[in-house]
Order: C-alpha cells, then structure tokens, then sequence
C-alpha cells in the first residue's frame, strides 16, 4: 500500500517511496506553469527531507520560468505572511505539519498568502496529470536565491494586531514546544514581544520529533509537567509547520486542540462579532460560544484550504478546526499557531481569568474520536455505506456523512492524509458519545 | 528532428538544450541514478559558468539527497580542481553540471567516480543500467544528509600545482602572463594561479558566471582579443582556457596563436626533458609527439578519441605525460586529468628554465600543419564509408581503433564519425600545408566517388 494523498492545496506522502524528487519536480512544475511566472517563496520545517523536496522544488520552478525565493526553514503561516509584501505569485511550504517523521508534503499557496482553493487547485492537478509543463528557455529561467526567514516583522505585525500592552502587563510565564520543527528557536522572539517569560522545550530546529509532531493532549506531557513544575500560566503544543497549536492550562491539564479554537472565539469574536468558519467536524463548543456574541457559524468541508476560502470569500471573522488550526482573517486567512497562542493570552489578560476558568466557561462536550483502516479503493464507498446506520435523522453529506443529535452529533469521513475511515462522536453525554462512535466503527469494521 | 537530437547520453555524460530536453527531473533521476550507484556518501557538485547551472544544480542536489548522499557544493569550479578534490576529500564521486564547449543554451552533468576520474566506459555502463532499470535507493525519513559548502574547493588543486611546479625558479623570472579565462570556471583559480608563480598577469574576460566573452574553444580563430592584450601589455605569453578550464592554447610574445596542439607538444617536450617516461595521446595527436618521443628514447601509446581513454592508459602504462591534441594536457603529477593550469605551469616552467621566448621553444618543435574537416554523415553512414576507406587502403592503414587512421608518404589522415554530432571528422597532418591540403582533397574526391 502507498500512501500519497493528493490534495486540493497540495501533495503528501511518505518520503523515499511516495515522495520522490520526480514526484516533487513534477508537482512544482505543474503549479509553477499554472502560475506562469513570477517570484514564487519556498519554505520548509525542520524534516530531515526538507531540504531534498525544497531544491527539487526550487529546480522546478525555475524550470518552468518563477524566480524563487527561498526562506529556508520557515513556518508555514510566516512565510504566508510574506507573500503579498513580496508581490510574488505564489508560495510552497514544504512541511507535512502534524504527519510524523517519514512524512512530508508540498502546500501551494496563492498570491494572497492562502492555501489554493479548490479551483485553483484542480488547475494545477490537471497540469500535474497532463505533464505539458512550461519549460523556460535560458533567457526566461528562473533565478534561485536564498533570503533568511525574518520573523521580527511577523512578530512585529502580530503584536500589532494583539492587546500587546495588556498581555505585557499580565506578564505570562508561558511554556512553549514547537517539537524540534519550523518554529524552534522563534518562541523567544514571540515572548519578547508580549512580554512574557518563556520556558522553551524542543526549541532547537533539528527535525527530530520527540513526539508525533501533533498539538494534542497524548503529545503534551513534557510541556504539562513543565507548566506544574515552572508554574507557568498556559503551556502550548505546536505543530511542525506551527499552524496548529493545542493548549495546556495552569493547573496542568492538557486541553483537547478542540479547545483552541472556542478560546480564540471568546476573545476575537468580543472585539470583531461576525461569521465563524469551522468544518464539520468540529466540536459544538464553537457554535455555543459564537451564539454568545450573536455570531453565525458556517460550515465547510474538512481541510485548511476550504476553511480560508470560505472565511475570505464570505466575510468570516474568525475561522478554524477541531485540530487546532485558528486564522483571523484580519490578520491573514492562514491557520496560525503563533496568532492562536496571542490571541488566547490576550483573552486571559483582557479578563483577568486563568486558562481553566476560561475553559470552564465553555460548555463541555465528550468528544470521542476513533479511525478504521480501509483500503483506498473503498474509503468513499464504505463511508457512504454507514448513511444506513441513520435511516431517521438528519444527514448532511458535505464531507462524508454528518449526523445531528439532540445533544451532540456524529461525523464519518474519509481521512485526507491516510487510509483510514475517521469517526468522530460528540455529545454533552460522555456515555451517548462512546456508544455512537462505537456502533459506527463495527458497522464499518463488518464492512472492511 | 532538432527534438530527437537535442538530448545526448553518451560515455562523457549527459547533455542536452535548456528549455527543452534537459529537464529538471531529468537531471534529478540521473543524479538518483548515479548516488543508487555510488553508494551513500559524500558527492562533490559543481558546474560552470553557465546560467542555467542553478537551476540544475538544484535538481541535482534533490536526486542525491533523496538517495541518501550528502552534496558537497563547490560552485563555479574548474574541472581539474573538482577531479582532484573529489579525490582527496575521499568522496564517493561526483557531478559537474556543464556542457564544456557547446553553445549557451546547452547544458549537461559530467559523472566522477571516487578516484577523482571521470567514469570510465564500464563504470558508466554500470551507472547508465541502474538508470535506466530505474530502481533507485531512495532513503527514508531518518537517512538525509544535508548540503554542505567547500569554501575554497580549489585550494588543494593550486596545492598540488605548486608543489609540482618549481615556483622559485619561475618567480624568480616575474613573467609577464596575459590570460583569457573566457569568463568561465578557470577565473576562479587563473589569479591566485599566476600570482604564487610570481607572474606579472593581465587578465581578460576574467569573471566566473560573467557573459561569454567570446566563442569559449580555444582556437586561434577565438583568440584575437588575447594575442591583441598580449601585443598590448607587452607580455611573454598568453593563455586561453575554455570554459571548463580542461584545456589550453598558448599565444607567443609576438602575439600569434601557435595553435592549440601545441600546447602539448611544449609540455611533452619539457617534461621528456625533466623525467623520460612513456607518453600516452590520442589517435589525432600530432606525429611531432611521436619525434619527441622518440628523441628522448621513450613509447608513445595511442588511444582511442576521448580524454577517459587517454587517462586510463596513461595509468596503466605509467606515463610521465600525455593528452590531447586538443589543448588538453594530463599531467599525472598533479592529476591524472586535462588541467589548463597544469599545461600554462609547464610551459611558463619550460620559458624560465631555458630563458628562451615561446617563439623559439616553438621553432624547437618538429613542424606539422594540420587540417580538418567535416562531411555530414550519421554514425551508419561512417560505418559504410570506413568499411570501403578499409578495403581500398589496407596497406596504408595505421589503426582501426577509432574510426580509420592512415599513412600516405609523411602525411596522415584520419577518418571517424563525431561522438556529438551527426558528421564525419576528417584530420590531415602533413610537413607542409601544401601537401596537407593535397591529401586532404583526394581523400574528399575518393569519399565523394564511393557509392
């Protein structure tokens, strides 16, 4: 079985079998020529592949007529900063964000710093599939040049948008593990500017990933104990691309990454009321604490690309997903771990209340998630399969099957980076969450 | 047709047109290839001034280290200073991104095995097998190396030279050099080159990666700015190198191009004098190596056209000198490799030490005149003109080990089809020009004749 997943914004797989120059060249040459030209910003995380998919990239650009920039090591929602100030066409992080060690992935961004939308991203997959590439004679190459990633100016622009003077004032002791990736070593920088102490934990840029590079409670241990132990206000989990981040509060308890996105919306919805965009499988938390401001809640398939669209296209607020990904679209329509943590110290310090009161505040749900393997071929078949457990209710089949209950719901999906059938049940009842999930994970396991 | 003809995968490497056969992915599979054949390790990558070399050193760069090696990035390098390098810093190989001497818009990779040596034949048919099977060693994620830089990759190579040469008695002489670096890989070293040898220099079109300055083969007809400078400042020699900084000719104190098979006759000539030992050149070297040769009492072996037959027996016949008649003069002291700055050593060597001008160490040479030239023909059509040259010339033949050599009176020809283009190399040396041109008309009447 090989594991490339081939998505709207881009192109994932396991390094040395999926993943291969060929493969990467191709991918940047069929969006270099949907691009036609221009600077094209090449970033990476830290992945001990990073640098053989990035000159693969930066070759096939070239190739095909872009200039590019190449930022090095960058995180992703940084580099997305620097496209419109570049005036490039486009840009590429290379990082497979919260996928382990053996993965890595190509992300096209477009002009205006977000993840292609769907379009976009069947544009290039159609060049990708007809392999008619532009091929720039010696006087059209693109030139290759190197530019260190600079995140003063990020930083700059982010306190910027923060109640920097609040937070500085609160001044947070804070523990931060950005696991060896893109952001390692920036923590400082960030701490810097909002005044906080900082207790840095695999904060050197190695690519050697202690845990799962995923900001989720499983992963949060070394960054829990050190919220105990140094007493810090809040710890945080970054992803590898440090586009998603997951929450640890003062009394150590490791939040769901399901809470990042309910402990921006307090803060950000209170200074900008407007639509939330969130996916569909994401927990209810959001839609009680948006109905406090009065805000509607729209939905989107799951994945980044469709979320930034819809926020852009439809005048969202704020958007994001269960896994810890969060863009203000003020800011820039891009999941962002380093916006994320500002904007949940901002709610702190603006309140006055610790992170556990302010999780408190938010309604609880049980959340139970579960995966079931699948070969490719049946993903989608077998998803559509399980709309027979639910002959009565009412099922949206946006992105996979969607079921609404009383007190919660139930999501069955085809996973986007795996062969796996994901199924995630909510409900306020913990024990009506478990038996949902269950139900569904036998009828599919018979099915498999 | 220019589509079919555009890409070349032969015993030097690989060539091919920007924009169009030489691709990226290309030169990525070739450089997964050639690591799936080495083996993980460190590769030495370097290229010359051509623009388009970034862009494929890139691509090259992803091929090696999805395979697991560690690129070694000595940027715009001589050949001969990445030959040796690569021997000395005990890498596994390495690839040179050029196209030596063929216009701008080509480009191509040149494959170097651990002994700091292009692949030879076999080695490449190794190499070009796993190729084309297709089945490379791509790593997983704990098995890359990243891409480190060589500050000074051509520091060991001037080493060598210097330690080769005697740099006392040349400076002592402070020659005035003037040098044409053709803006290619040789401006790197040219300077620093000519300065520890206590020379005076003028050097032109001296900017690695800058335009190419002028058509970079280093034939007379190429030279004219060079033998000008050399009027100019009044200098005691000139050096042209091509663009690699492989081969050399040399320009006199008068300003006159000697030609670039001279180059070698100088160096043969001067080392035979220093330390006799066989000698080892090409089919199409001039016979006055052989009169050299001869009166200092030592073998000459030839070899088939191609710098990698030269090379391979100059080691097995332990040969003191040997080359090209093309300008490329290997000098295994140094490195077992064509080396411009190996040859202008010896000859600047050779001025200081019988304290005579170019001019008259050229007038001690034997006097030949050579001349060529091309009818088109595929590599089939030669075949069918060598086979009926053969049968009407078996007493004259002097060699069949490249296409067909002969002997008529004290003139010979040389009759091969190119191993880049699609025509028939014919080569006349004869004593005078006269009898070279008569040779050769005949021998275009009787190719023309043949059915």
């Amino acid at each position: 079985m090989k594991l490339l997943k081939i998505g709207i914004s881009g192109v994932r797989g396991i390094v040395g079998e999926t993943i291969t120059p060929e493969l990467v060249m191709d991918f940047a040459c069929a969006f270099g020529t949907w691009l036609g030209g221009g600077t094209v910003l090449l970033g990476r995380d830290t992945r001990p592949s990073g640098p053989m998919l990035q000159r693969a990239a930066a070759a096939a650009l070239a190739s095909t007529g872009c200039g590019v920039l190449d930022f090095g090591v960058c995180p992703t929602p940084i580099l997305q900063k620097l496209v419109k100030p570049s005036r490039a066409s486009g840009a590429i992080a290379v990082s497979a964000g919260h996928n382990g060690g053996e993965w890595n992935a190509l992300a096209f961004v477009n002009r205006d710093g977000t993840f292609l939308n769907e379009f976009q991203g069947e544009a290039v997959l159609d060049s990708y599939h007809l392999e008619r590439f532009r091929k720039a004679g010696l006087s059209r190459l693109g030139r290759v040049r190197t530019r260190a990633c600079g995140a003063e100016g990020y930083f700059r622009d982010l306190a910027a948008l923060l109640d920097t003077e609040r937070i500085s004032r609160a001044g947070f002791k804070i523990v931060v593990d950005p696991c060896n990736g893109a952001a390692a070593g920036l923590a400082a920088g960030f701490c810097e500017r909002l005044g906080c102490g900082l207790i840095a934990v695999n904060d050197e840029p190695t690519g050697f990933f202690v845990h799962d590079p995923e900001p989720r409670p499983r992963n949060a241990g070394e960054v829990a104990s050190l919220v105990r132990v140094g007493g810090a206000d809040a710890g945080f989990l970054l992803s590898s691309d440090a586009g998603r981040v997951s929450a640890v509060a003062e009394d150590g308890e490791t939040l769901s990454e399901e809470y990042t996105l309910p402990l921006v919306a307090g803060r950000w919805l209170e200074r900008e009321p407007g639509p939330v965009v969130t996916n569909a499988s994401t927990s209810r938390m959001i839609e009680d604490v948006a109905a406090r401001f009065g805000a509607p809640v729209l939905k989107t398939r799951v994945g980044q690309s469709y979320v930034v669209q819809s926020l852009a296209g439809e005048a969202g607020s704020l958007g994001g997903e269960g896994s810890g990904g969060v863009a203000v679209r003020r800011f820039q329509p891009a999941f962002d771990g380093f916006l994320a943590m500002g904007l949940i110290l901002e709610a702190m310090a603006v309140s006055g209340k610790m992170l556990s009161e302010l999780v408190e505040a938010i309604p609880k749900y049980h959340i139970v998630k579960e995966k079931v393997y699948c070969p490719p071929s049946r993903v989608h078949s077998v998803v559509a399969e399980t709309r027979r457990l639910f002959p009565d209710d009412e099922v949206t089949t946006l992105d996979g099957v969607r079921v609404e209950r009383r007190n919660g719901w139930v999501h069955i999906r085809a996973s986007a980076t795996e062969p796996m059938i994901r199924v995630i049940a909510e409900n306020a009842d913990m024990k009506a969450a478990r038996e949902e999930a269950d139900r569904v994970v036998t009828f599919v396991s018979q099915l498999v | 047709m220019k589509g079919k003809l555009s890409l070349k995968v032969g015993i030097s490497g690989v060539r091919g047109i920007i924009g169009d056969s030489l691709t990226p992915q290309l030169a990525g599979r070739f450089a997964a290839a050639f690591a799936t054949y080495t083996g993980a390790g460190k590769i030495v990558v370097g290229r010359d001034a051509r623009p388009s070399g970034e862009m494929l050193v890139n691509a090259v760069y992803a091929g090696l280290l999805a395979a697991g090696c560690g690129p070694v990035d000595i940027g715009i390098c001589p050949i001969p200073s990445a030959l040796l390098l690569t021997r000395e810093m005990g890498a596994r190989g390495g690839i040179v991104v050029t196209a030596s001497h063929n216009p701008r818009e080509w480009n191509g990779l040149k494959f170097l095995s651990a002994r700091g040596l292009y692949l030879n034949p076999s080695e490449y048919e190794e190499f070009l097998d796993i190729y084309h099977q297709g089945d490379f060693s791509f790593v997983g994620a704990t098995g890359h190396r990243t891409v480190t830089t060589e500050p000074e990759p051509a520091r060991r190579h001037l080493a060598r030279l210097l330690e080769a040469l005697d740099a006392d008695l040349v400076g002592a002489k402070a020659i005035k050099v003037a040098a044409d670096c053709s803006n290619g890989a040789g401006a790197v070293l040219m300077p620093g080159f000519l300065e520890a040898l206590g020379c005076r220099s003028t050097l032109i079109n001296a900017e690695a990666g800058g335009a190419f300055a002028r058509q970079s083969e280093p034939t007379p007809e190429n030279l004219g700015q060079l033998c000008r400078s050399v009027r100019r400042a009044g200098a005691e020699v000139g050096f042209a190198q091509d663009a690699d900084a492989d081969r050399l000719a040399v320009v006199d104190e008068s300003g006159r191009a000697l030609g670039e098979d001279l180059t070698l006759a100088l160096a043969v000539k001067y080392v035979l004098g220093k330390t006799p030992g066989p000698v080892v050149v090409n089919l199409s070297a001039s016979q006055a190596i052989d009169d050299l040769a001869r009166a200092a009492g030592v073998p000459v072996y030839r070899t088939k056209i191609g710098e990698t037959n030269v090379v391979e027996e100059m080691l097995a016949r332990r040969a003191v000198i040997g080359g090209e008649g093309n300008g490329g003069v290997i000098w295994p002291k140094v490195h077992p490799c064509r080396d411009s700055f190996a040859a202008a050593g010896l000859v600047l060597q050779f001025m200081a030490e019988s304290g005579k001008p170019v001019s008259a160490l050229r007038r001690e040479i034997p006097f030949y005149v050579m001349v060529r030239d091309r009818i088109p023909g595929t590599q089939e059509d030669a075949l069918r003109l060598l086979g009926s040259l053969r049968r009407a010339h078996g007493r004259e033949t002097i060699s069949t080990l490249d296409g067909l050599k002969m002997r008529f009176g004290d003139a010979w020809a040389h009759v091969r089809p190119s191993n880049t283009e699609p025509i028939i190399r014919i080569q006349v040396e004869a004593k005078t020009r006269r009898n070279a041109g008569v040779v050769l008309a005949r021998l275009k009447r009787e190719i023309a004749a043949l059915p």
